[in-house]
């Protein structure tokens, strides 16, 4: 493309500094294009950092600019903002690069020379601002460029010349680059390197998942400590948008976390259990070490079970005098547990809790008993015959002193009947005796001789023998040698594999051989192998991904990735994952070099459905919420973050305002999960993607996802509603209930009658009581005539039970109180088993409350940063910094409505200047209060203002909220930036604006902006103009896919090429 | 050993750094700015809340006894009554007493446990890591008494019937969304934290992989420019940082070798047959320890939480553990436990009265926070959240020697939890406004609730 210049000269345009047909340098003429000289040309301007001077040379052109148009004002005389622009050469380095900074910023946002004084021409402003910028560079200092780099300043770069095709032409790159790893990728790795396996149960199939790291889940819950242990720092910024950038480097804190990180994935990566099922060149080095620790286990597991009978059988009748002398130890009086009414001990029954609280020493006492109870004996007589055995043997005297305490604890407080018939139940018995072979038997009967002393308890002999034998082992090692190269060679390709995903080269090898020997000088084998592991894990290469050019540039200097580096572009462009099995063989078959190349392999991941990802471990774990796709992830992800709504899980707000005795934290997760799936949903059907996000009026409201199981499991409730509201349930006694046991049992009606009815007195105690809130609340949910009602558990149980509906990780589905979010009138709903289904007064994200809940404070809406939302994410539009002078306060008054204060505290000329971009879309949503319900009266929430306090009655069909005074909700606001004046004007409200918002170009474009820099990892400029354009023909041609607008970008210039800009 | 402060900083101005395992964070890489004789916390959480009424005088008025009842403010100098039986190991240190009442934790929330919470003021949820909002307040004081190991955590737990042992994950945090880890026995803490003395080949190693990470990365920066440039030598800087520190460590080890504690061997392997009594002796004697020689100025210890095993603590003729306790009404056993807790707590105070300290003692410059995880019960209410405060005389808190009884939860002139760890940070130069959540009741009420509390600060 041709520009023309300031001097009538025609030249070539490229990017930042340019040189023209005859070889002279010139500059790019417009903000944006500066813009771009400062996001792209980090490299083209910077210099050798290392080599950087202090001395400051400002070439005699722009000399004669400052002189003119800025010393004027900024000199000894009149330093106007107390700057000084006469003296630069001569200023402390600090102090010039403070000044320098400022400078820039001025000069981009073209605020000087003020209005009122002759403008530079558009060359000396573009002169100025590219010296400006090398001089910063050179010492990594300019503050603009690190801002204007950060994702919430990508809208700066003018999005009418992005979209206008007159910049198509540029050719478009991303620098060769390392990008630090997400918290994702980060998550994904470690889960790589210690074999973590996460599996679900969905829709009743058990399949392996994605993205459980298990860091959320007790062990219960099937987390692991190890993997639980390891502290993520690649945490990502919470900010509501694009969040990962390619900007963030590693830092000492990471490096100190990673130390602390590595040393536990080193412990695991070299354990036993480990080397034997993943690295079996670490095996056969540590082969001989690990076949004598497995004799040893072996030797001491036979003893500890068996050196009774074979002592007995050494020394036959001459044992006994060598034993100790059993002292018995003293254990205190125990009282009874409790008393009843008539004074009579009340014994204890709960068998299940006695288990999880004794562990260890309730298995040995159960085996004791077991051993030794017999008709003719007591208890007392059971407890000494343990005691002695115990002691003989040497079990330590503390845990003597407990087992025989829990023994008489359990003979004194516990049912002894329900004890025995718990050891017999579960057979806890010592296996019969079968000695090791004969060579290992005549191995332990000599030791034993060699070792055993009069008085020795039987773990004094052993612990004796197992020294002498490890004794011997090491000998044994040590005279054997150390690793030979090969096996050394081995284990370091098989180690680069697992943490670089590569071979070792040559260079690398060698000097990993060398390290494993420096180990090796200090510690043992395995100790050795785990610090070369650590070594390994704390090198750069496992925290950046790499996305470097290679082979050929073309004559615009790019290059291809190699295809090595394009395998992982692609597999992280989707997922946290490294490339899968496909990537791979297309990498080592030749077949990622081309566009068409990436075409294929992107459509065929954005096709898989196969895999399953879970999407939020906090969403999941807050309420047992399934929170799966079987997308890829990351294209979920977007909109999660570009939306924002998962905010919701971290706002705090007070319970009693959301309705009293409803916890707002034990509903939030299913919220949250029901967005969700609402945009998963959207994204599964691929049509009209973005309108459909923005105006749909079917959303989720407590369902699974599964209409199937949500229907019968409405359907199942209704069966139960319709069965017994012919009986006069609500005067039913036990044994009138009782009479129903076989619909009950066929039902499983949990928590209301058990198969052991008859004899369990105490389950029997409540069990109507249950049976009738369950009816009540069936009751409610159809009295009005309703065909179906939302399957919600009436009374809370514990996790393990079954509900009345399920997710489809098959987990109760708990958060019916999810409907207060909608207004819903549990009383009244006639509950939609198919969804997402109609809702009132809703249309689309934006009215969702987990949306409209992200979107405000703990106790009131806020209008200011919807609005903000709207214009930076829908229209892209900018929204200057809040200056630090602003007190960003809306005062009280407890007369007014939040608009009417927010009007007052914002209509200040000074504060409107950039409120005038937000508040008049941020009022649209008033519709709303902060929990997202819908209204038309606001409620002035202030104790001067109660009317009636809240009612203390509770129930899902009851609103538990105080009656306030309340003012009529003004939601009228003003849409302006469309660049349609058939869309822009007055809005009635926020269900008006988004059915204009949708029907814009310009938004549509502004979403297609922020998913380019969330696949791109970096703002956009304007040589990245046809990929945008491109994009979003994608998206029109295809009826609105986003998949389309993913392979778009995924196979643009932007991507497949980069460029050596700094290596 | 005790070792003279004075003495220990002649010999070194900047402490004993180790690349044992320190938590995550850049401010733990910036150069210590130790003072002569910083300021040492002692956190100590325990579960199961505490019961207002326990912590009641015995020789209250009649009017004080109403007051107490009813939940009205006021004060009482505790040299003027006697203690409760549990709090009676402490008799002798009444001057540096504070017994804390009307402070409220609803801003950390609980049922069974807060996680976090209780030292970050905030709600953690079920201990998911998103739910970490902050750095916690012990980290806070850490960074503004730096040490080698900046901050502590030990913790006595278990799963009803056996302690946890080894390395673990913990309850600070020492910024948003990160868990720090904890010491779950003493033999581990011991092992852990005097590294450098006990166990010097696997220091020796540790010195060989940074010096070859050092030379490999360096390697890497040859011929790069630009932000590429900084994105390695960044890395290689925090290299050099930790092994610059690790020389530190090693130039100390002399010393940290005077300040040693005993351990028993019934510790060793984790300590199975240790008693309840015994690991909470050990540990005391770790933190101790950690504390004179410079190690760290601020720990948190765990004393409990539900699942750690009682059935080893003297008393406790029924069994029961924690968690049932929690459900019972038996409160003659709840002071058994906590009773337990004072006795530790008055071997610290003991112990570092006798450490000598400018022209007074290490105790002079220390504060120890006894205080439980869930507010006024086992299931809360967290309206209340009685705590024990030991102060030294150097303290920057004006309210040893009291009892104190702040305005009752959503009543004016009420104080949160956050305004008492705004109140520690204010004290010891950290001027933020308002640490930690705000109380969403006093929030609905339109009532004040941020900054310190002013009366306690010197």
């Amino acid at each position: 493309m041709k520009l023309q210049l300031a001097n009538g000269s025609r030249r070539r345009e490229c990017l930042g500094r340019c040189i023209d047909a005859g070889g002279n340098e010139i500059v790019i003429l417009s903000k944006a294009i500066i813009a771009i000289t400062l996001l792209l040309a980090t490299g083209a301007v910077a210099l050798d950092t290392a080599h950087a001077t202090d001395a400051l040379v400002i070439p005699k052109t722009l000399q004669a600019v400052i002189d003119n148009r800025c010393v004027d004002c900024h000199n000894t005389n009149e330093s106007e903002s107390d700057v000084r622009l006469d003296g630069l050469a001569k200023m402390k380095l600090d102090e010039r690069l403070e000044l320098l900074n400022r400078v820039q910023q001025q000069l981009y946002f073209e605020l000087m020379p003020p209005k009122d004084e002759d403008p530079l021409t558009v060359v000396e402003r573009a002169r100025l601002a590219e010296w400006v910028s090398t001089e910063l560079n050179r010492h990594n200092a300019s503050k603009l460029e690190d801002k204007l780099r950060l994702p919430d300043y990508g809208n700066y770069v003018d999005h009418d010349k992005l979209f206008s095709g007159q910049h198509k032409d540029l050719k478009a790159f991303t620098a060769d680059r390392r990008w630090l790893i997400s918290e994702f990728i980060f998550n994904a790795k470690i889960n790589r390197l210690i074999d973590h396996k996460a599996v679900r149960t969905i829709d009743g199939q058990q399949m392996s998942v994605i993205g459980d790291n298990g860091v959320n889940l007790g062990t219960r819950f099937g987390g692991g400590t190890l993997r639980q242990s390891i502290t993520n720092p690649f945490l990502l910024p919470t900010n509501i948008g694009v969040r990962y950038y390619d900007n963030t480097m590693l830092t000492g804190g990471h490096l100190l976390t990673m130390i602390s990180n590595s040393k536990k994935i080193a412990s695991y990566m070299s354990s036993e259990q480990a080397m034997k099922s993943y690295y079996p060149a670490m095996y056969r080095i540590m082969k001989m070490e690990l076949d004598h620790r497995e004799t040893l286990r072996s030797r001491e597991k036979f003893l500890n079970s068996y050196v009774e009978r074979v002592v007995q059988d050494i020394y036959k009748e001459k044992n006994d005098a060598l034993l100790p002398e059993f002292v018995r130890i003293t254990v205190e009086q125990i009282p009874d547990y409790d008393t009843d009414g008539d004074g009579n001990p009340i014994k204890r029954t709960n068998i299940e809790l006695l288990r999880t609280r004794y562990g260890e020493d309730l298995q040995a006492v159960y085996r004791g008993i077991g051993e030794y109870k017999q008709d003719d004996i007591t208890f007392e007589q059971i407890i000494e015959k343990c005691e002695k055995q115990w002691f003989i043997f040497g079990i330590h005297e503390k845990r003597l002193q407990a087992r025989v305490t829990l023994m008489k604890v359990l003979m004194k407080q516990w049912d002894m009947a329900l004890i025995y018939e718990d050891i017999s139940k579960r057979n806890i018995r010592q296996e019969p005796y079968k000695p090791l072979s004969d060579s290992e038997m005549d191995i332990i009967t000599s030791s034993i001789l060699k070792h055993r002393k009069k008085g020795d308890r039987y773990s004094q002999i052993i612990e004796k023998c197992v020294n002498d034998w490890e004794q011997s082992f090491k000998a044994e090692r040590v005279a054997a040698g150390q690793a030979d190269e090969g096996q050394v060679a081995d284990l370091l390709d098989e180690l680069f594999v697992k943490i670089y995903e590569r071979k070792p080269t040559a260079n690398e090898l060698q000097e990993n051989v060398a390290l494993l020997n420096a180990y090796m000088k200090k510690l043992d084998h395995q100790a050795a192998i785990a610090k070369l592991i650590e070594s390994m894990i704390l090198s750069s290469e496992v925290y950046y991904r790499f996305e470097f050019g290679q082979g050929p540039a073309d004559e615009y200097g790019r290059r291809m990735m190699s295809p090595r580096d394009a395998s992982y572009a692609l597999s992280y462009a989707l997922t946290d994952s490294s490339p899968d099995e496909e990537l791979v063989a297309a990498v080592n078959s030749g077949k990622l070099g081309t566009r068409e190349d990436y075409r294929r392999e992107v459509v065929l991941m954005l096709k898989k459905r196969d895999q399953y990802y879970i999407i939020d471990e906090t969403v999941q774990k807050a309420g047992f919420n399934s929170s799966i796709t079987n997308s890829p992830i990351r294209k979920l992800r977007f909109f999660r973050e570009f939306f924002g709504y998962t905010k919701a899980m971290t706002i705090f707000k007070d319970d009693a305002r959301f309705s009293n005795g409803t916890r707002y934290d034990g509903v939030k997760g299913r919220l949250v999960d029901e967005a969700d799936m609402l945009v998963d949903h959207i994204l599964q059907k691929d049509r009209n993607v973005f309108e459909e996000l923005l105006t749909t009026e079917k959303f989720y409201v407590y369902h699974s996802g599964n209409n199937e199981e949500t229907k019968a499991a409405s359907d199942r409730i209704r069966k139960i509603y319709d069965y017994f509201r012919a009986y006069d349930w609500e005067e039913f006694t036990e044994e009138e209930l009782y009479k129903h046991w076989d619909f009950i049992n066929e039902m499983k009606m949990m928590g209301t009658v058990f198969p052991d009815f008859e004899t369990n007195a105490k389950r029997r105690k409540n069990w109507v009581r249950t049976f009738k809130s369950q009816m009540t609340s069936y009751t409610f949910r159809y009295a009005n005539g309703q065909k179906s009602a939302a399957p919600y558990d009436a009374t809370g149980m514990a996790y393990w039970n079954k509900s009345d509906a399920s997710t489809r990780t098959g987990q109760q589905m708990r958060g019916p109180e999810v409907g207060r979010f909608f207004g819903i009138d549990f009383a009244n709903w006639d509950y939609p088993t198919t969804q997402p289904a109609k809702i009132k007064n809703r249309k689309g994200m934006l009215t969702h409350p987990a949306w409209l809940i992200a979107h405000s404070l703990n106790l009131e809406t806020d209008p200011v940063r919807r609005g903000k939302w709207v214009r930076e994410k829908l229209l892209a539009g900018t929204i200057p910094d809040v200056p630090i002078t602003v007190d960003a306060v809306v005062p009280e008054d407890h007369h007014k409505t939040l608009r009417q204060r927010l009007d007052i505290k914002t209509g200040e000329t000074y504060c409107w200047d950039c409120h005038k971009k937000m508040n008049p879309l941020g009022v649209a949503f008033e519709i709303y209060d902060d929990f997202g319900r819908y209204r038309t009266l606001e409620r002035l929430e202030h104790p001067d203002n109660l009317i009636e306090e809240a009612p203390r009655e509770r129930g899902l069909h009851i609103d538990g909220r105080p009656v306030y005074k309340t003012l009529p909700v003004n939601a009228k606001g003003y849409l302006d930036g469309t660049g349609d004046k058939t869309l822009d004007g007055q809005v009635a409200d926020v269900i008006d604006l988004t059915e204009r918002l949708a029907k814009s170009a310009r938004v549509r474009q502004s979403i297609i902006r922020h998913a380019f820099r969330y696949f791109m990892g970096r703002n956009e400029v304007l040589s990245d103009s046809k990929t945008m354009i491109d994009a979003e023909q994608a998206y029109l041609n295809s009826g609105g896919s986003f998949d389309a607008v993913i392979v778009s970008l995924l196979t643009s210039d932007s991507f497949i090429y980069r460029k050596s800009v700094g290596k | 050993m005790a070792i003279d402060r004075r003495t220990f900083f002649g010999i070194s101005a900047l402490g004993a750094g180790a690349l044992t395992l320190s938590p995550s964070f850049n401010h733990l890489l910036a150069s210590p700015r130790l003072s002569e004789h910083p300021h040492r916390f002692i956190f100590i959480r325990k579960s199961n809340g505490n019961l207002p009424q326990t912590f009641s005088l015995p020789t209250f008025s009649e009017e004080e006894k109403k007051k107490d009842k009813d939940k009205e403010a006021f004060e009482a100098d505790l040299d003027q009554h006697e203690l409760p039986v549990w709090l009676r190991a402490l008799e002798d240190h009444k001057s540096n007493m504070t017994i804390l009442h009307g402070v409220s934790m609803t801003v950390s929330g609980g049922g069974h446990y807060s996680f976090s919470g209780c030292m970050g003021a905030y709600k953690a949820g079920r201990n998911v890591i998103s739910g970490i909002k902050r750095t916690t307040v012990d980290f806070e004081l850490s960074k503004l008494v730096p040490s080698p190991f900046n901050h502590v955590e030990l913790s006595l737990t278990g799963d009803y019937s056996t302690f946890r042992s080894g390395i673990v994950p913990g309850y600070s945090a020492p910024a948003r969304h990160q868990r720090n880890y904890c010491y779950a026995d003493p033999q581990t803490a011991y092992d852990e934290l005097f590294k450098s003395v006990t166990n010097t080949s696997a220091v020796d190693s540790d010195n060989v992989l940074l010096e070859h990470l050092y030379e490999q990365e360096g390697r890497r920066l040859k011929n790069l420019d630009g932000k590429e440039r900084m994105k390695i030598s960044n890395h290689v800087d925090s290299i050099q940082s930790i092994r610059d520190r690790n020389e530190k460590v090693a130039a100390l080890s002399g010393v940290i070798s005077q300040s040693l504690p005993v351990i028993d061997k019934i510790h060793a392997s984790g300590g199975p047959n240790a008693s309840l009594l015994e690991k909470q002796e050990a540990f005391t004697d770790v933190l101790l320890s950690a504390l004179i020689s410079g190690l760290t100025n601020v720990v948190t210890f765990t004393i409990d939480e539900l699942s750690t095993p009682i059935t080893t603590l003297p008393g406790n003729t029924s069994r029961v553990d924690l968690h049932r306790l929690g459900h019972s009404k038996n409160i003659e056993l709840r002071d058994l436990v906590k009773a337990s807790h004072m006795a530790q707590v008055a071997k610290m105070v003991t112990k570092l009265k006798s450490v000598p300290e400018g022209n007074g003692t290490m105790f002079d410059n220390t504060t120890i926070i006894y205080m439980p995880e869930t507010g006024a019960g086992h299931h809360g209410p967290d309206t209340e959240a009685p705590m024990v405060i030991m102060t030294g005389d150097n303290s920057k808190l004006d309210i040893a020697g009291r009892y104190i009884r702040l305005p009752f939860h959503a009543t004016e002139g009420h104080k949160t939890l956050s305004n008492w760890y705004t109140t520690l940070l204010n004290a010891y130069g950290n001027p933020i406004e308002h640490y930690g959540d705000l109380d969403l009741e006093m929030s609905r009420k339109k009532m004040h609730q941020t900054g310190a509390i002013e009366q306690f600060i010197v």
